[in-house]
């Protein structure tokens, strides 16, 4: 029989595997460990510089601000905070303003490469365009369908899409900054006095990355030397390599083959990166700052749907997490146990801007029916039910038109802007205000995005109670509202949100201003023309306060709109890390990331 | 047949083109590219707008811009997205994530709707069959992201709460063998008597499985070992070979038998050595080598007809040879769910494998199983429905026709009646639908994805429409678009070359 035969061999293998069963251990799992934290967002990483015009978006900007440090960030109060640990800045003139930035003897970046004066002269050379190819149309020689350009591209055109505007920023500095102090610190001269200098310049990348790669030199400091040179001489040549590197060589969407393009001179640097699904960084062992991070590594990890990032946290797999706030995610945050929930304001405020000209049906020209329909805005209303549900207690109705909420100068300011005179709904004043400038049954046709659920509520709520003072509020709403902003004769009001990035200053000038480009209510009052350019040539930051409060107020007797509220923000966050205590500007919750523990 | 060939694609490559065109259009006039801009008070927004106009060729009419894209297809490129990231790129990565999340769950969906579809067909009107009609329907008509949230909640959270701790309650034991105990005696029928043996054998066997499982906390630190393997093994064996050549043919069966007893006398010399150093060449090798050389053993054995026994042997091996990796796998479960990445919760919710785990070859292969699962449950539940009922209907009309009453009048055995005459047939129509759903795969689960933070071609797609991006919405479009045309074409010529009846002209 066969089998018999086959049998034998068999037995003789069993035997034999069951001696070598004996002495050979498991093969080792290769698990790693350590202390960490993983943190869901929204949308995927993209570029490491977030300075350019596509570049610029808080996905990318959060991975940044832990990456690359610069010599400021703001803090959850929300103040400019310095980081002298980095390097310092002061201004030496205010006329010419003159600002001085110094980098620390001993930082580098992660590949050991010291930070100096090298790396700031190509940033501002960057964010100032004032090197660039003037009159120059990317366009004309980019291919249309790949956005890339075409051979035709002349090699000797200097292009960084910064974005930068000749009228503000450090698109002001057009000359080239001086080098000093060993070549660590440069020194940039404004045409004109800029208020917010602190904020123009932004976390620098490495130039000698840009150099080595745009002009193909080896060595580390060569390459800085020849930015330097390229810089100084303006040698369109090299510069445009430089230009054409800064602008797409930092961009990537899985971890880079060359991990020159990430550099850290921050507390953490990028270890790992999966396409579409996470980015990890690690404590920096070339950072020596004060910002040293407790927890050894960060994973943020990209997940679009609110609550699945939920249930992510709740089985454990992310640590933290700042949805999109809905009173719908925050039921099912206040379900779970073992984790924090915090609440609290985002940097988008809601308001309702009324046209002063060129409006649909002319309804608010009239001061007196502005200042009626204000008083029939229910806002206290609209923050109980659309925001109240979400954030609970933290909801507050928004009583500033300039002043973030939190920051110096807004309690002042709403107590004396007259915007008390709207808190409460008035019906009754509102009819009395259209009976004494003769008109009845006024139309209102308020613009909003009809494809968002809350501001369809805000409007029927706005309807509601405006109807009851004889207004006529119809319907302008549309998917397409963006582009019909400032469209004259299109609507009589419009309802959406600002979002503030910054507590800079020259940000109303755009806004407030006659002709300015966000003005789109065509607004104009002499009088706050003329405190907008006092503003924007005030250094001083009391004074500051004082004249935009001043303008605060002009805004409200003007009967220019109303602030309805800030935007609920919610964050949720495992009992095992410490320290999450999110800003109500960007960058949120990662503020403080190097302060935050894992507590096990 | 060429011709019919030829000129269903020409048909075809115009019908894409007006396809593209139209989609084109309605993706670029669906809002407004500049939207997030026009919201931001930054005060150099005139020239952020101005920068992505350029980018995106915003100053063309979608008409015109329809045919900047054309041009940059026919040169294989698929331009770039609002955040100027090229779209060949998010394609390849789309395609990568949806083709692992889908494939799989297809798959299942597949071999497990036709088993089940062919067994309610076999046991018509029977409990059985109602159940399955019933449930198939159920899920049929459940929505899918209500589902993966309920699978989320009691599939990972709570069955994650409970492997701290995995006993199993008693009335969960004795609910889960009633119920196991009534499918196998429906599913098994017969006489009265027969019923109630399978009923109590089926019953006690689950109950003292799962006592067993509660009572050593399998769960934790699952593992099948040597018994299980020969056990296991001895079983698939008999199975097979009753299905594939019949009990009776005894060559077969005896080498069935050897090639279990080689898989279990390899079990420790694999375990303990070959396993060890695991990668996925390797992995792939041993497949093969396990098929062919269980098939060789067929193939010595002989018999009147030797390939018989070859594909007993062989379908036996590779069934063996899973059980013993399947060992592997489970040897290194508990070292994975203690890991400090996993935390002792090792059913995951979200995305496509743990962040920077490591691992070797097995912990990697269990992250992937962990994160594939919930997302598998919840598309193979909505797609079963289909293919159960397809082919019980098919099995059903194929069982009526005359040919089967012919094979039953020869004095055929009821195995080669079903297994030859009728299932091949019966499969002839479910080819062509599988077919179909191939060529759908690589359209991605739009909700699936999201739900589960997958980003495949759904998101792709969804993404690129909700910043009204046409860039991702053409990749996404075209690639769908030419799948679905291909594979219906193959469908056609499948079902042409299958059935003789039919005749493509």
């Amino acid at each position: 029989m066969k089998i018999s035969r086959i049998g034998a061999p068999i037995a003789v293998a069993a035997v034999a595997a069951l001696a070598v069963a004996g002495c050979t251990p498991q093969a080792e799992s290769g698990l790693d460990e350590g202390t960490k934290v993983t943190i869901a967002w929204n949308q995927a990483f993209y570029s490491y510089n977030g300075n350019t015009s596509f570049g610029n978006a808080t996905a990318n900007n959060n991975i940044n601000y832990m990456a690359l440090s610069g010599f400021n960030y703001y803090n959850n109060v929300p103040e400019l905070v310095q980081d002298e640990s980095f390097g310092t800045y002061e201004m030496l003139s205010e006329d010419p303003l003159t600002v001085k930035y110094t980098v620390n003897e001993d930082v580098k970046w992660s590949d050991g490469t010291p930070i100096d004066a090298a790396d700031l002269l190509v940033h501002w050379a960057a964010l100032s365009r004032a090197l660039d190819t003037p009159d120059f149309d990317p366009a004309e020689f980019t291919d249309p369908d790949t956005g890339e350009f075409t051979d035709a591209f002349p090699t000797d055109v200097v292009y960084f899409d910064s974005g930068a505007t000749p009228d503000a920023g450090l698109g002001l500095v057009q000359e080239t900054p001086e080098i000093g102090d060993d070549g660590r610190s440069i020194t940039m001269v404004y045409e004109a006095p800029y208020v917010d200098w602190e904020l123009a310049f932004s976390a620098p990348l490495p130039a000698h990355v840009m150099a080595k790669n745009a002009l193909g030199i080896e060595d580390n400091e060569e390459a800085k030397q020849a930015a330097i040179e390229a810089i100084q001489s303006e040698d369109d040549a090299a510069l445009a390599g430089l230009s054409a590197f800064w602008n797409s060589g930092f961009n990537f969407t899985s971890l880079p083959d060359d991990p020159e393009v990430y550099l850290s001179s921050g507390p953490y640097v990028i270890t790992d990166f999966q396409a579409d699904q996470f980015i990890t960084l690690k404590a920096n062992p070339e950072y020596v700052g004060d910002n040293k991070p407790a927890i050894e590594e960060v994973t943020v990890r990209f997940i679009p749907d609110p609550l699945a990032a939920v249930q992510a946290l709740e089985n454990g797999e992310v640590d933290v997490i700042q949805p999109q706030a809905t009173a719908d995610i925050k039921t099912a945050l206040d379900a779970i146990d073992g984790i924090t929930v915090s609440t609290g304001l985002g940097g988008t405020y809601e308001h309702v801007d009324l046209q002063f000209t060129n409006s649909k049906s002319g309804t608010f020209e009239n001061p007196l029916v502005r200042e009626a329909f204000m008083k029939v805005i229910p806002r206290a209303e609209i923050v109980d039910k659309l925001i109240k549900p979400i954030i609970g207690d933290d909801a507050l109705v928004r009583n500033s038109q300039l002043f973030v909420p939190g920051a110096a100068g807004y309690d002042d300011s709403i107590a004396n802007n007259g915007s008390a005179a709207y808190e409460e709904t008035d019906i009754e004043g509102a009819k009395a205000l259209l009976a004494e400038a003769g008109v009845t049954n006024p139309e209102v046709c308020i613009l909003y995005a009809s494809n968002n659920p809350r501001r369809v509520n805000e409007f029927q709520l706005i309807q509601a109670s405006a109807a009851e003072a004889g207004f006529n509020v119809t319907d302008c709403g549309s998917e397409q509202w963006g582009g019909l902003l400032g469209t004259p004769g299109a609507y009589d009001a419009s309802l959406f949100g600002w979002q503030s990035t910054s507590l800079g200053v020259t940000s109303s000038g755009p806004t407030f201003q006659t002709g300015g480009i966000n003005n789109l209510n065509f607004y104009s009052n002499p009088e706050v023309d003329k405190l907008i350019v006092e503003l924007n040539t005030e250094f001083d930051a009391d004074r500051q306060i004082e004249i935009q409060q001043e303008i605060d107020k002009l805004l409200w007797e003007d009967g220019y709109g109303v602030t309805v509220f800030q935007f609920p923000e919610v964050t949720a966050y495992s009992d095992r890390i410490e320290g999450v205590d999110a800003s109500i500007l960007a960058p949120t919750i990662f503020w403080n990331v190097w302060d935050w523990k894992v507590s096990e | 047949m060429a011709s019919f060939i030829i000129r269903r694609l020409i048909a075809s490559i115009f019908v894409l083109f007006a396809a593209t065109f139209l989609m084109y259009l309605l993706t670029a006039l669906s809002g407004d590219p500049l939207q997030e801009l026009r919201e931001s008070n930054a005060p150099n927004k005139a020239e952020l707008m101005e920068a992505r106009t350029k980018l995106l060729n915003l100053d063309v009419p979608p008409f015109f811009r329809y045919f900047l894209w054309l041009g940059g297809i026919f040169r294989g490129d698929f331009g770039i997205s609002v955040q100027n990231q090229s779209v060949n790129v998010m394609l390849g990565n789309a395609i990568g994530a949806t083709l692992q999340l889908v494939t799989i769950a297809t798959v299942v969906a597949i071999v497990l709707g036709i088993i089940v579809g062919i067994a309610s067909a076999l046991r018509q009107y029977s409990g059985f069959d109602y159940s399955v009609t019933f449930i198939s329907f159920l899920f049929f008509s459940l929505p899918i992201f209500w589902v993966a949230v309920l699978l989320k909640q009691y599939m990972a959270i709570q069955i994650n709460n409970w492997l701290r701790d995995p006993v199993i309650a008693t009335a969960t034991i004795i609910i889960v063998a009633l119920i196991a105990g009534l499918l196998w005696m429906s599913i098994v029928g017969g006489r009265a008597l027969k019923k109630l043996i399978t009923f109590g054998v089926s019953a006690l066997a689950t109950a003292g499985l799962l006592l067993y499982f509660s009572l050593t906390g399998w769960f934790n630190t699952p593992s099948i070992g040597i018994v299980g393997v020969a056990i296991t093994g001895v079983a698939v064996a008999f199975g097979v070979t009753a299905i594939s050549t019949g009990l009776r043919n005894k060559k077969a069966l005896y080498s069935s038998l050897i090639v279990v007893g080689i898989g279990v006398a390899l079990y420790f010399p694999m375990m303990n050595g070959v396993f060890n150093f695991m990668t996925m060449p390797l992995f792939l090798t041993l497949i093969v080598a396990t098929i062919f050389l269980s098939g060789a053993v067929g193939w010595l054995m002989g018999g009147p007809d030797r390939w018989q026994s070859v594909r007993t042997a062989a379908i036996v091996g590779f069934m063996v040879a899973s059980v013993v990796a399947l060992d592997k796998y489970m040897s290194y479960w508990a070292a994975y769910s203690n890991s400090s990445r996993i935390n002792g919760r090792p059913i995951a919710t979200v995305g496509a494998a743990t962040p920077n785990l490591g691992g070797n070859f097995w912990i990697q292969g269990i992250d992937t199983f962990t994160h594939l699962l919930l997302p598998t449950i919840a598309i193979v539940l909505i797609s079963f429905a289909g293919y159960t009922r397809y082919s019980r209907a098919s099995l059903l009309e194929v069982m009526n026709q005359d040919y089967i009453r012919t094979a039953r009048a020869k004095g055929l055995t009821e195995r080669t009646v079903i297994v030859r005459h009728a299932f091949r047939n019966a499969l002839i129509p479910i080819t062509t639908i599988i077919a179909f759903d191939v060529g759908a795969i690589v359209g991605g689960a739009v909700i699936t994805e999201t739900v589960f933070g997958w980003t495949g071609m759904g998101r792709l797609f969804v993404e690129g429409l909700n910043r009204v991006d046409p860039n991702p919405v053409m990749a996404f479009f075209l690639v769908t678009g030419t799948f679905a045309v291909v594979f219906n074409l193959i469908a056609d010529l499948l079902y042409a070359a299958l059935d003789p009846r039919i005749k493509v002209s």
